[in-house]
């Protein structure tokens, strides 16, 4: 069993297969389903703009199993939506990561690699922690997926090689990335 | 006819709509990610696929939900 065996919906409910990325560096990664503030798409697509002349796709996963609840910042929301998050690498249907109805896909990527922490160093952490601690205790025990923004790099042969959690921005991970292009 | 260009699983584009229901303006929903031709007029108006967009004659529109503008916005029709 490997990534390649693996289907995801897509935005118009056909299934995709993995292995049609068969020979990419993939970055898969659970993306916020709601609008506002979300740093972290602009800096995943300058990395899908850096890197995907040598072959790296994105492959982002919407859930609002984390909806509503965001401790990252007091920046003002943005009252508007972009289509597309403004991002133009792929993006699929909304569904769950973690949990019983968690997609197949993310149920192997979390038993692949395992939750190893945040790293305390990003100003998120602390608030993020707390707000797990508040409001989902049961998220931060096993392996599933903790918040929105987890990210599995997985190399050309399909071998799922590392995960981030949400407190790893995209931008910390190039050089990751660089060495399996 | 106000019309507002948004999609699906936008929050804000559900806060004008229930403004406007709450006001009693009738409105035209325009989903710029199901179809191309709204998804082109509402770059036209706004120069961004960005939503909720709402507008009366194509040309002057307020983007986001912003009471305030969108008050204005019905007072000048």
């Amino acid at each position: 069993m490997g990534v390649y065996d693996f289907t995801a919906k897509m935005k118009n409910g056909a299934e995709k297969s993995l292995a049609d990325y068969k020979g990419k560096v993939l970055l898969i990664v659970n993306t916020a389903s709601k609008c506002g503030f979300t740093p972290q798409f602009a800096e995943l697509q300058k990395l899908y703009d850096d890197y995907k002349e040598k072959g790296l796709e994105i492959l982002g996963f919407p859930c609002n199993q984390f909806a509503g609840q965001d401790p990252g910042t007091n920046e003002e929301v943005q009252q508007f939506c972009k289509l597309n998050y403004g991002v133009t690498f792929t993006i699929f249907a909304k569904g769950d990561v973690r949990g019983e109805n968690a997609q197949p896909l993310f149920k192997y990527l979390t038993a692949q690699k395992k939750f190893a922490g945040f790293d305390m160093n990003h100003p998120v952490a602390k608030p993020l922690l707390d707000a797990l601690q508040k409001n989902f205790p049961e998220y931060l025990e096993g392996d599933g997926i903790k918040w929105n923004f987890t990210k599995f790099l997985i190399d050309r042969n399909g071998e799922v090689v590392a995960r981030f959690e949400p407190t790893t921005t995209p931008a910390a991970i190039a050089g990751d990335i660089e060495k399996l292009l | 006819m106000v019309k507002v260009y948004s999609f699906e699983g936008c929050p804000w584009c559900v806060k004008v709509k229930n403004y406007l229901k709450a006001r009693g303006v009738e409105y035209e929903v325009h989903d710029i990610e199901l179809n191309a031709e709204d998804a082109a007029e509402c770059q036209r108006i706004s120069g961004d696929l960005t939503v909720p967009v709402t507008t009366i004659d194509g040309k002057n529109y307020v983007l986001g939900f912003d009471k305030k503008k969108i008050d204005e916005l019905l007072a000048s029709a």
